[in-house]
């Protein structure tokens, strides 16, 4: 608990690690998770140091993995090994390869091989036609053929320039190939077009066959006679098959590599990564003089340092722990558990606490609810978002649930246990209200009775509104044992009575909620001065002010009952008076009221000036007598020169050290006292006007808790009532469409957006009025080397 | 006006795109770490912590500094390619403009692969993938510039260009050069007047960065001219005339003869005196190209300065082309140990972080 409230206690220890197991403890650092590691070369940029070869070695892997994980999925297979990682990476790596590659040639030459007989079987039925036109010619010049197949995109453009070129000295014919034939570039099945050119020279055959290069065309050699032709059909179709079955094999034996290699390809993954990370906090750590082991410097929280000297000494060879003393800030540990990290988040997302400083989860564990509850309250509402938040409670161990990668359901999933404490402060405030889908619940029967009245059929009849007088007896009987008393639902003046009670409510809520927040500083206060010269004077000024104001109200709701409440003053009235220091016109509330409000006052008035000039005064003294003093001390450090050669002699001793020294070193701190009483000012201004605002600022509590009371109300009122209306047998049927719209609507105005905005002003009432009273937030988070925190799942750091 | 009312409608994604991806371009402190590295091993390991991510590291092979310059293109092209295939007109037309001066310098690349023997295949992955058409591999049929024209080039979109360049001599090296400069003469006075057609913002931005690219030429033209048998008459034929140059300045330059008339010429224009001032003493010693490139980076950052222009697409990728050319220096520095010159690179953004 004390570690909620305060933070960890953390210290700064140096780890002498050898060199020969450094690797090995850093790795079980990184299981343990619990320390955060300082840079101790920031100088050396990030491709000098150390270790850089075997980063790159990890990378190397990493591609290596990505390239197989790449394989393995697109064979819808999933990759097992153990250690010495590198090496068999790579051999699988180049038999991969090369298994790949050969495949890829099989395939294409059997492509090749499918074309060709394509080919062949479209271009017979050119050979009748072209032989008619041929027949007359050939006799004049032999001529020549090429055939080849070209993509269909391409034809149209071929053939033009195929004609601009050989100015028409080429006769082309051509024709669709029904199949579908693989790209072998792209992969992607393209229609493809089988060409035949006959042309007569060899100059023009030069710069046709250049332009079937262009075109990218797979050119074939086209036989002379009818038998050659059958010949090479005969041939190829042997070919393919002979191919069909070698392809059958590789994909066999790449297959069965693939197997081998992909059950431990998520292992090999992790490992890698754990071993670049290994890699990047040895590149932090410095070397000693004798090179033999390294040194590196951790922030640790105090309490696990026995933790870590046991694992350390478990090691085969020993390596030591060592604390050391050090004026620099440490980081902010707070040990949360999955109930209060969602609280703790909020509280960080204003800012991470100061090192030690007093850390506002813990309450805010009890107030966020509530506040949020105080502007959400409804019993219904409340009931659904318990409900929800229960079930995601109870389905946390769910995977589904927990790794979906949409975000707003992440976000609402993170926060289920704030859900689930607003969801159960709704109820209860609902209780409180006495709302439940704006209708009110009359479980102990109301205290009200109409029968005493008395009221004779006439004025029922003649009377749209009828006054229920408290002081007539046997009207009122007695409060409502919970809550509001449901008599209050039917009223017409409900909404004055409540409004009152409401407003009434949040300054109350607001001025404890705010003083607790003063009574808090405390704890951040170091020097005892403080408390006299600022906590005092703070706390005085709120409760002598507003404090006062909070007696009243509570006075006046105990003092006046309903037979006097004719003569019930003004709390407005009497409150602006108090400042005016005048009361004589009005009737006080109670004997010595005038005098009790003039001490509280002036006790106010002047607790403003304490504040204001109080701290720096008092330092500016505690300075000038530490002064006269340090002459003394002055005296004896001879001169400036052998500073510095103390300090020279420091640097030597080592290196690292000294670095870290002297950044930190600032012994003396200058006091400059109109820096001081600046600061001082500005805070005392934002206080005592702050005090003002921020009470008004509750006011959002009342605000907030009548629109949605009156949201709730309107809905029921527009929606179920028209449905409730119908009194017919046709009216059930009616009722089911509103109810489904009522249902939609509650749950995505009244639940959702209202409980966003609930949840938004309940945030700025912690942030702004609560924590600006005592919470710095100026501090560093730690952040320890730990495995699990490493992205673990393939999508991060660029795997896949 | 109301080009500005209406530019997101179409082109709001793509500029913010941009802007973004500019945000990107390494800033000092890379060039400064990078300049630190040793081996291509250090260099690879800092880019990863730039908007270049994995790019290097996801390779197999050994890094060479081809291999980086490779990537770096291919890099370029995927984000151009990306604001390509988003872009509605009249911007996908800006764009297209943009890779019409890598066609150029494709096709002259392949008519002299073409002339030195080599073969095609060679050739193809040299080319500037950002020019990349169809048609690119039968260039090296044509003999005469008229036979590209109506064989190969009559379907692409340098097509218009060719209209000065069509001439029944042999395609020789010479040949090839200045029908390189014809072609973008015509293509920069085309580029020209398509921005101004656009008005607005994007004219206001592009058209001082296509006249200075425009005198860039005209000066580098007549440097490159000395010695050779070009006469005045012929240099005049390849100046664009959309410069500041023109006219004036360009008649002055088909004139001069060596590098002192150059420089006399550009004494009479504020912007390009300083380019051809001798340098300080003191000062490293740059070459003009060098310094031109600093002008147009200059030029190309102001274009980031004003928004609802298509002039940040071209500045883009220039600057990145820019970039490219940086760290495919110090890369070039770093492997030949040549550590002296490694700063000679041009920075970008110099002073943001």
């Amino acid at each position: 608990m004390s570690s909620l409230l305060r933070g960890e206690e953390m210290c700064l220890a140096q780890l002498f690690l050898q060199s020969g197991s450094a690797y090995d403890c850093i790795s079980e650092l990184g299981e343990l998770g619990l320390v955060e590691f300082r840079d101790l070369n920031p100088s050396v940029t990030a491709f000098q140091r150390k270790h850089v070869n075997e980063i790159k070695k990890c990378e190397e892997m990493e591609r290596i993995l990505v390239f197989m994980y790449c394989i393995i999925t697109s064979l819808a297979h999933s990759l097992s090994l153990s250690l010495c990682l590198q090496e068999q990476l790579q051999r699988l790596e180049v038999e991969l390869g090369e298994v790949t590659r050969n495949k890829e040639k099989l395939q294409r030459n059997l492509l090749e091989l499918t074309e060709y007989t394509h080919m062949l079987r479209i271009t017979r039925k050119f050979v009748q036609r072209t032989a008619e036109v041929s027949v007359s010619l050939c006799n004049l010049h032999p001529h020549f053929f090429i055939s080849g197949l070209i993509q269909r995109v391409k034809i149209e453009a071929f053939e033009r320039m195929l004609w601009r070129v050989c100015k028409g000295y080429t006769i082309l014919s051509y024709a669709e190939v029904e199949e579908y034939l693989e790209n072998p570039d792209t992969g992607e099945p393209t229609k493809c077009v089988v060409f035949l050119i006959s042309y007569w020279g060899d100059q023009i055959g030069q710069k046709v066959k250049k332009i079937c290069d262009c075109y990218h065309c797979h050119v074939y050699p086209y036989p002379s006679s009818n038998e050659e032709r059958n010949d090479v059909v005969e041939g190829l179709r042997t070919r393919i098959q002979d191919l069909h079955t070698v392809l059958n094999r590789t994909e066999d034996y790449l297959r069965q590599v693939l197997i081998k290699a992909s059950e431990s390809v998520y292992t090999w993954v992790i490992q890698v990564k754990k071993m670049k990370a290994i890699y990047y906090i040895l590149n932090l750590c410095s070397f000693d003089v004798t090179n033999k082991c390294l040194i590196a410097e951790v922030w640790c929280p105090v309490n696990d340092i026995p933790t870590l000297r046991r694992r350390k000494s478990g090691a085969t060879v020993p390596s030591f722990v060592n604390r050391i003393p050090t004026s620099d800030t440490p980081p902010t540990l707070i040990k949360t558990n999955k109930f209060t990290s969602g609280f703790q988040n909020i509280v960080d997302a204003y800012g991470v606490g100061s090192y030690r400083e007093v850390n506002p989860a813990p309450f805010t564990i009890i107030t966020f609810p509530f506040l949020f509850a105080v502007m959400f309250g409804d019993l219904g509402h409340g009931v659904i978002m318990a409900v929800f938040a229960a079930w995601m409670v109870l389905c946390e161990n769910n995977r589904k649930l927990k790794n979906t990668r949409n975000e707003i359901w992440n976000t609402f999933f993170e926060g289920r246990y704030i859900i689930l404490m607003m969801g159960l402060f709704s109820i209860y405030t609902g209780l409180i209200y006495n709302d439940c889908f704006s209708k009110s619940l009359n479980i102990f029967g109301s205290g009200w009775s109409v029968k005493a009245m008395g009221w004779t059929k006439e004025q029922w009849e003649n009377n749209r509104f009828l006054t229920l007088d408290p002081n007539v007896t046997g009207v009122f009987k007695g409060p409502y044992p919970l809550g509001i008393d449901p008599i209050w639902n039917l009223a017409s003046n409900r909404l004055t009575f409540l409004n009152s009670y409401k407003m009434k409510m949040s300054v109350i809520l607001g001025i404890i909620h705010m003083s607790f927040g003063v009574i808090l500083s405390t704890y951040n206060y170091l020097k005892k001065y403080n408390l006299y010269l600022v906590f005092l004077p703070e706390l005085l000024f709120l409760l002598c002010l507003f404090g006062y104001l909070v007696f009243m109200i509570l006075y006046k709701w105990l003092a006046f009952s309903a037979k006097d409440s004719r003569h019930a003053p003004s709390i407005l009235i009497h409150f602006i008076n108090m400042f005016l220091m005048q009361g004589d016109g009005l009737q006080p509330l109670y004997p010595g009221q005038t005098g009790l409000q003039i001490f509280l006052v002036v006790i106010a008035v002047l607790s403003v000036p304490v504040l204001l000039l109080g701290k720096p005064v008092y330092l500016y003294w505690l300075h000038n007598g530490s002064h006269r003093l340090g002459l003394y001390r002055r005296v004896r450090r001879n001169s400036e020169e052998e500073l510095y050669l103390m300090r020279a002699h420091d640097m030597e001793e080592g290196s690292s050290h000294s670095d870290l020294s002297s950044s930190g070193e600032n012994p003396t701190e200058e006091f400059d006292f109109a820096d001081e009483l600046l600061h001082q000012a500005i805070h005392t201004i934002e206080y005592c006007l702050g005090c003002v605002s921020n009470t008004a600022s509750y006011l959002r509590l009342w605000a907030l808790s009548l629109a949605h009371a009156q949201l709730s109300e309107v809905l029921w009122a527009m929606v179920m009532r028209v449905g409730l209306r119908m009194d017919s047998t046709l009216g059930v049927l009616f009722l089911v469409p509103v109810f489904g719209l009522f249902a939609v609507l509650t749950v995505s105005i009244l639940l959702v957006m209202e409980g966003l905005s609930a949840f938004l002003h309940a945030l700025r009432l912690h942030w702004v009025e609560f924590q600006n009273k005592f919470y710095g937030g100026t501090g560093v988070k730690f952040c320890p080397f730990a495995f699990s925190l490493l992205p673990s799942s393939f999508e991060h750091d660029g795997l896949l | 006006g109301t080009e500005t009312l209406t530019f997101n409608v179409d082109h709001g994604y793509l500029e913010g795109l941009v802007r973004g991806m500019k945000a990107g371009i390494l800033t000092s402190t890379d060039y400064h770490n990078l300049a630190q590295c040793d081996t291509l091993e250090d260099m690879k390991l800092h880019l990863q912590s730039t908007d270049y991510g994995k790019l290097l590291s996801s390779s197999e092979e050994d890094l060479t500094v081809s291999l980086v310059d490779s990537k770096l293109r291919a890099n370029l092209v995927t984000e151009f390619s990306c604001l390509r295939s988003n872009a509605l007109p009249p911007l996908s037309t800006f764009l297209d403009y943009i890779t019409y001066s890598y066609m150029i310098d494709n096709v002259v690349m392949l008519i002299t692969g073409a002339l030195k023997q080599r073969d095609v295949a060679e050739l193809l992955p040299r080319c500037h993938p950002l020019g990349a058409f169809d048609q690119m591999a039968a260039v090296g049929i044509a003999r005469t510039p008229t036979e590209l024209y109506s064989a190969i080039l009559v379907d692409t979109p340098l097509a218009p260009f060719f209209q000065d360049a069509v001439s029944e001599s042999n395609l020789d090296e010479m040949e090839a050069e200045i029908l390189r400069n014809k072609l973008y003469k015509a293509y920069i006075e085309s580029f020209h007047s398509f921005c101004k057609n656009i008005g607005g913002v994007t004219a206001d931005i592009m058209c001082p960065v296509l006249e200075f690219e425009a005198d860039r030429r005209t000066f580098i033209i007549t440097v490159n001219s000395f010695g050779t048998e070009l006469s005045g008459a012929d240099k005049s034929a390849l100046y664009p005339s959309c410069g500041k140059l023109y006219p004036e300045g360009l008649r002055l330059l088909a004139k001069a003869e060596d590098h002192e008339q150059v420089k006399a010429v550009a004494n009479c224009y504020p912007e390009y005196k300083l380019i051809f001032d001798d340098p300080e003493p003191g000062a490293d010693f740059k070459t003009l190209e060098d310094r031109f490139f600093e002008q147009e980076v200059k030029l190309n950052m102001l274009a980031f300065l004003q928004q609802f222009h298509f002039g940040v697409f071209y500045s883009y990728v220039k600057l990145k082309e820019q970039e490219s050319r940086n760290i495919v220096w110090i890369a070039e520095c770093v492997t030949q140990r040549q550590k002296s010159k490694i700063h000679n690179y041009i920075p970008i953004f110099p002073g943001t972080h």
